[in-house]
């Protein structure tokens, strides 16, 4: 059980950096989509709904990690790491985005954590992933003004967030995680240590 | 004086309070200053080139109209929202725009997303990844295992979007469909990504990396006198800004 034990391997923060670096190569190729999607209903005032349907993508590196490696704190850090990755590629709003990250990991995480780090199966990672949805919008509804929008319009993003994350880190991530645990790739990880409960369900 | 001069867990601190201090002031002409002062700021003291500062504004602009439209089209408690949500392209918005608090919500939501782009500019284009993270090693006591593992794995970036391409161009031609969302190739690129990790964790331990913090470093960034007053300069302009500025 030394994957347990509270510090972090070398390998083990490697692994999360460099998979946040790929779960961003992901985001780009879906900014791409939403730009044209966001093309398209701008001129309706409903352009920040275009990029909605990919907001899951954001919180995919934390439900990876601590789906991977279950242990206390690693959405959080995960989170904050794949911020300061964005923020070192260029993205525009700078070290603004460390503090979105620290909120979605700390959404991804709460549910987990309210289960003892135990549970990892569908419906915990399904809450985990509404939980992070309604906490990042209201996390929107301060800090990027939302609150100043009708709450009809809040409701219908807030509905399109929840299903791309329910669909992104609720379904996705865990089914990509047991299939990388089959393949054998993930040996010396908690996922593959204790993976009966959460194989079949 | 340029700008890459501050020190960079400095600069970030100040943006994000910035930024915090910012949401909660709902000044127009508060934003448009701040976005102003960190453009003129980033073309005369620095050494970022304007092609670049255009090519990653341009992006914060489309989202900014986005914002405006949203803010316009549907501000809370405003007449057109209780309308027909479906039926508001036709409605001459302008107009009922003008009359209500709409115009002034719109414009409320995208100056503050342009200030907030203005800052984190201000800061990308200012500022090295490597000094950024060897600052935070110093000043934020981040621990050179998670310092030099975020480097490597920017420093990989490159490398992944090429291999993704490839993976992609490798499923296409067995006739396997493989859009940027296709579970597959993101598979393979998860199983690529977690052995590179642990080749890359393999090799830089194999150099003598333990990861502790007693090791020698080959610049060390210190926080001077003018990180301290370029940080009271930006958060007390914004504090007097909130004070003084009506709209």
């Amino acid at each position: 059980m030394n994957t347990q034990n509270k510090g972090w391997k070398l390998k083990d923060v490697l692994m999360i950096a460099i998979c946040s670096v790929l779960f961003g190569v992901l985001l780009l190729g879906a900014t791409y989509a939403g730009g044209i999607l966001y093309g398209l209903l701008a001129p309706a005032g409903m352009g920040s709904l275009g990029y909605e349907p990919f907001y899951g993508i954001y919180f995919m590196p934390a439900a990876f990690a601590i789906y991977v490696m279950r242990k206390p704190g690693t959405g959080v850090v995960t989170e904050i790491i794949a911020a300061v990755i964005e923020c070192l590629l260029g993205n525009y709003f700078g070290p603004i985005v460390i503090l979105s990250g620290v909120i979605q990991g700390f959404g991804i995480e709460l549910p987990i954590a309210l289960k003892g780090y135990k549970d990892f199966r569908r419906p915990v990672m399904i809450t985990s992933a509404v939980v992070c949805s309604v906490l990042t919008l209201i996390y929107n509804l301060f800090v990027s003004g939302y609150k100043m929008i009708a709450v009809p319009v809040l409701a219908l993003m807030l509905v399109v967030r929840i299903i791309s994350a329910i669909l992104f880190c609720g379904i996705i991530t865990p089914l990509l995680c047991d299939k990388l645990a089959k393949a054998g790739v993930l040996r010396g990880y908690a996922v593959s240590e204790g993976t009966d409960a959460s194989f079949e369900d | 004086m340029k700008l890459e001069k501050l020190n960079p867990s400095i600069k970030a601190i100040s943006v994000m309070a910035a930024a915090i201090m910012l949401s909660f002031a709902y000044l127009v002409s508060l934003n448009l200053i701040i976005f102003g002062s960190c453009v003129i700021l980033l073309l005369f003291f620095s050494d970022a080139r304007p092609v670049r500062i255009g090519k990653i504004l341009l992006p914060a602009l489309v989202a900014a109209f986005g914002f405006f439209m949203m803010g316009l089209l549907y501000a809370r408690g405003s007449s057109v929202t209780d309308a027909d949500l479906s039926t508001l392209s036709s409605v001459p918005y302008a107009v009922r725009a003008a009359m209500s608090q709409n115009l002034r919500t719109a414009l409320q939501l995208s100056t503050r997303l342009l200030a907030f782009a203005g800052l984190g500019i201000f800061f990308a284009l200012s500022t090295k990844g490597e000094d950024f993270i060897f600052s935070l090693m110093h000043q934020c006591r981040l621990s050179p295992k998670f310092a030099y593992s975020i480097l490597a794995a920017v420093n990989l970036m490159p490398h992944m979007v090429r291999e993704y391409g490839q993976v992609r161009t490798a499923f296409a031609v067995r006739g396997i469909p493989s859009g940027f969302l296709s579970l597959k190739p993101l598979f393979t690129m998860l199983v690529n990504s977690i052995r590179w990790s642990s080749s890359v964790a393999m090799s830089m331990e194999s150099k003598g990396f333990d990861g502790s913090r007693n090791r020698t470093y080959s610049q060390i960034p210190r926080v001077k006198w003018y990180d301290i007053v370029f940080a009271a300069v930006l958060l007390g302009g914004i504090a007097a800004g909130m004070f003084l500025l009506k709209y």
